[in-house]
């Protein structure tokens, strides 16, 4: 067997083990048009900087600080390709499948969902590897000179390289979103503008960083460093689970890994909290702190919420026959499992562990306004999972959408509701808070927030007020959706498996009035 | 409607259908798609799926190839639901949908290695059925052309290639000969029964072209309105229609054709002249060498007009009536529903 032969024979045995998807990408994009011309450019624009930058140096070239800004412009040049052209191109290759019909074939072939996002994302890997190939003798240029730092060269390719990838992983999400093509335009242009904005952002965030020295040296910084891969590790996986749910055949269950990977997020936030404060003590976690991981908190699960409740409850026998045996482990991992009422008793238990972990810390001033935010959590989420049942009990064609942009509606109309007399002229304008404007979360807050600033003061009662009304409120939307909670959990403990012949067609078209 | 083929006895002979559709619903909020739909395909057999547009083929096969799920009943691919084992069902499954895309900057070898790489096939393996693929569909000699400059013909070929790569055991294939000239046509036509009678796998295709079906297809089902209002063996459902050759009045339509004999302009008006004489024949409509015509009676009286007319020495060589096709069969069977 000749070299050559050897060569071919090897290079057939590792694409084989490789991903068919990035195989295929691999391809397909060293050979477009998108990637020649980009390639091209950038390593144009590289060596115009290059020689321009040395002829305006001079002779200062040799004593300065240089290499700085040589690498500077170099990585603006690269962040462009990485973090403009190549996220946009991953969020094409997936619109692509669909506009050119060859989404169907690659989705009744055998490669699952999650190996065609994995295959895309690491098909824009081996692009960022490519780009950074031919800029590298560039930068190898810059370690000549003065002000060359290898760390933070070394930081900020790692950094860009990250944030590359994260991009490319939304743009990804976001491509799967909408199957609709007159969607898929209006997506595009957003993609344009949020891959502009986050390019220039991160653009302006790195200037900061170059003209400041870099603490390596101080734990604060990997701290930071830290807390930063996290959250963007955990928001990498959501993308990633979104992507691949929205690519998940409908009778599979698209769902519980959404789920686990939310409350996940939810634990590494307080997670991260604790061990701070474990590592310092707890006077390091000032109230602030505090008061803004229980904002991100609400805010999470009142997204996640809005979404897990809407949920239709029926669950497919393909999704049954995955439930565990034991009864016991089935009531726990219920809250998990797909359908609106599973979906809000997931968001209550979490809701109470949020209280109950502003109750038993230690900052006290904190307590009212953590609860009345999970408390407004609850109470919108709940109205939407009632909606949401009722508009699915009354009409096939009741989507989870629907129920979502109704409870923003109700709620909208709540908010201005005590504003109208005013605004018609018929009352006066009156900065006073009344009891009326209960469902604005915002005005409701301030209130609440002022009572627990200055304990004793006539905010005091009109806080205990407000917090009995919302108590009552919630205990009301409860009750309302406590006997489909009950059920959603009960139907999870007691589900026996269901085989293909045994399902009659009533049965199916009467229980799963959304798969129509 | 004809009641579904085989009986107990056919079914044992022929095993396990690798295609089944059991009570299948699929509705788009009140459109009744598909309306309890169930038939089976065994292996060897070329199954054709015959309806008006909108009938719901394409729905129906969409279910089948898992690329839908059904409101309810299932469909089941070598013994797995489509339901329950998706996964497993595409990997016995190969699906030629109307009309299907291309990748761009790609070829033909490139676009088949990576379907096969899809299918999850490697190393010797992989290349084989590459190999296979280019023998069979005959496109070899196009093995480096890029997949965006093929023809139609071409195109459809490779889709087929594409199906037949993981070597799956059920085809559907839809509306395959659309689009295509009459030698392509003629080409895919054998393609397709070459699949059946030397890979004995299973072919469902639909088509518009009744003519073409009738030659490939050994049995089919007729759907409309989401409703399937035949289905049998092709012989079957000729036969069970309304009489093959009589028409309501109690009519039954023949033709005679004369041999070539010198003088056929004459020959062709002394059997005009004779015809028009017998009182059970009506609407008398003659060419040369060809007479068309209907007689009242039964087959006692048809045989009595052929003993007659030999008698009487007419140089006939051709004497039959008109024989339903499967054209006929679906314009009596289908009522021109729209949903």
């Amino acid at each position: 067997m000749s070299s050559g032969e050897k060569f071919f024979h090897l290079t057939d045995y590792v694409t084989d083990r490789l991903n068919p998807i990035l195989v295929k990408e691999t391809r397909q994009a060293l050979k477009s048009r998108q990637f020649i011309i980009t390639f091209m450019l950038l390593l144009t624009v590289a060596w115009l900087i290059s020689v321009f930058g040395t002829i305006w140096y001079g002779p200062a070239i040799e004593y300065g600080s240089a290499g700085r800004a040589f690498f500077v412009a170099y990585y603006y040049v690269i962040g462009f390709a990485t973090m403009f052209v190549i996220p946009f191109g991953s969020f094409r290759s997936m619109l692509n499948e669909r506009d050119q019909n060859t989404y169907e074939l690659l989705s009744i072939s055998t490669l699952s969902p999650r190996q065609i996002v994995t295959g895309k994302l690491l098909s824009s890997l081996v692009q960022v590897f490519i780009y950074y190939s031919a800029i590298a003798p560039f930068i190898a240029f810059t370690s000549l000179l003065q002000g060359f730092d290898l760390a933070m060269v070394t930081l900020f390719l790692v950094a860009g390289l990250v944030w590359s990838s994260f991009v490319s992983m939304i743009a990804l999400m976001l491509s799967t979103l909408s199957s609709n093509r007159q969607w898929q335009a209006i997506n595009t242009i957003g993609m344009i503008g949020l891959l502009l904005w986050q390019m220039s952002s991160a653009f302006a965030i790195s200037a900061a960083a170059f003209s400041e020295s870099i603490p390596f040296e101080k734990e604060e910084f990997w701290w930071m460093i830290g807390t930063m891969l996290l959250t963007i590790s955990s928001y990498f996986l959501l993308a990633q689970q979104i992507a691949v749910s929205r690519l998940t055949f409908e009778s599979d269950n698209r769902s519980s890994s959404i789920r686990v990977i939310c409350t996940l997020q939810f634990w590494l936030l307080w997670g991260g909290v604790w061990a701070y404060s474990f590592r310092y003590g707890a006077a390091f976690v000032d109230e602030e702190t505090i008061w803004g991981c229980a904002i991100v908190s609400s805010i999470h699960w009142f997204i996640v919420g809005m979404f897990v409740s809407t949920e239709p409850g029926h669950i497919s026998r393909r999704v049954r026959r995955s439930i565990a045996k034991f009864g016991v482990f089935r009531f726990i991992v219920a809250p998990w499992f797909p359908g609106g009422s599973r979906g809000l008793l997931l968001l209550t238990i979490h809701l109470i562990v949020l209280t109950t972990i502003a109750r038993i810390g230690v900052w006290p001033r904190v307590h009212d306004i953590v609860t009345v935010m999970a408390l407004y959590v609850f109470i919108y989420v709940a109205i939407g999972t009632a909606i949401g049942r009722l508009g699915q009990a009354m009409s096939p064609e009741f989507r989870p959408a629907h129920a979502r942009v109704l409870t923003i509606l109700i709620g909208a109309l709540a908010m201005i509701a005590p504003y109208l007399p005013a605004a018609f002229g018929f009352t006066r304008w009156s900065n006073t808070y009344t009891l009326d404007e209960v469902a604005n979360p915002g005005r409701t807050l301030t209130i609440i927030g002022r009572a627990a600033r200055s304990a004793g003061s006539p905010d005091q009662w009109q806080a205990d007020v407000i917090l009995t009304t919302l108590w009552g409120i919630a205990t009301v939307a409860f009750l309302i959706n406590l006997r489909a909670m009950f059920t959603g959990v009960t139907e999870v403990r007691d589900w026996k498996p269901i085989a293909a012949h045994d399902s009659s067609v009533s049965e199916q078209v009467g229980a799963d009035p959304a798969a129509t | 409607m004809i009641e579904p083929v085989p009986s107990g006895a056919e079914a044992n002979d022929r095993g396990e259908p690798s295609l089944e559709l059991r009570h299948l619903h699929r509705f788009f909020g009140r459109l009744k798609a598909v309306d309890d739909v169930s038939f089976k395909a065994w292996p060897g057999q070329v199954m054709g799926f015959i309806g008006p547009n909108g009938a719901g083929k394409t729905t129906s096969m969409r279910v089948m190839a898992t690329l839908d799920t059904p409101t309810a009943g299932d469909a089941f691919v070598c013994g797995y639901s489509v339901v329950d084992d998706p996964d497993k069902v595409r990997r016995y499954l190969g699906f030629m949908p109307d009309s299907f895309g291309k990748y761009a900057n790609m070829n033909v070898v490139e676009y088949l290695d990576f379907y096969a790489r899809a299918y999850g096939l490697k190393d010797a393996e992989r290349r084989d059925a590459i190999e296979h693929v280019l023998v069979f569909t005959e496109l070899r000699k196009l093995a480096d052309k890029s997949i965006d400059s093929l023809s139609k013909g071409m195109s459809q070929r490779l889709g087929l290639g594409r199906c037949l790569i993981h070597d799956p055991q059920v085809m559907i294939l839809d509306e395959p000969a659309a689009g295509l000239d009459p030698r392509a046509r003629v080409e895919l036509r054998e393609l397709i029964r070459l699949l059946a009678t030397e890979m004995n796998k299973t072919v469902l295709i639909s088509s518009h072209i009744l003519t073409e079906l009738g030659e490939i297809c050994d049995s089919a089902a007729i759907i409309e309105a989401g409703q399937i209002l035949a289905y049998g063996t092709i012989d079957e459902i000729q036969r069970q229609q309304p009489s093959v050759d009589t028409d309501s009045t109690g009519r039954r339509a023949l033709h005679v054709r004369l041999a070539s004999v010198d003088n056929l302009e004459a020959a062709t008006s002394s059997l005009e002249k004779w015809l028009l004489e017998q009182p059970m024949v009506k609407d008398v409509q003659c060419s040369i060498g060809h007479a068309m015509f209907d007689i009242e009676g039964d087959d006692h009286e048809q045989r009595q007009l052929l003993q007659n007319l030999m008698a009487v020495g007419h140089p006939i060589i051709e004497f039959h009536g008109k024989t339903q096709s499967l054209e006929d069969a679906f314009m009596n069977i289908t009522k021109g529903i729209t949903q």
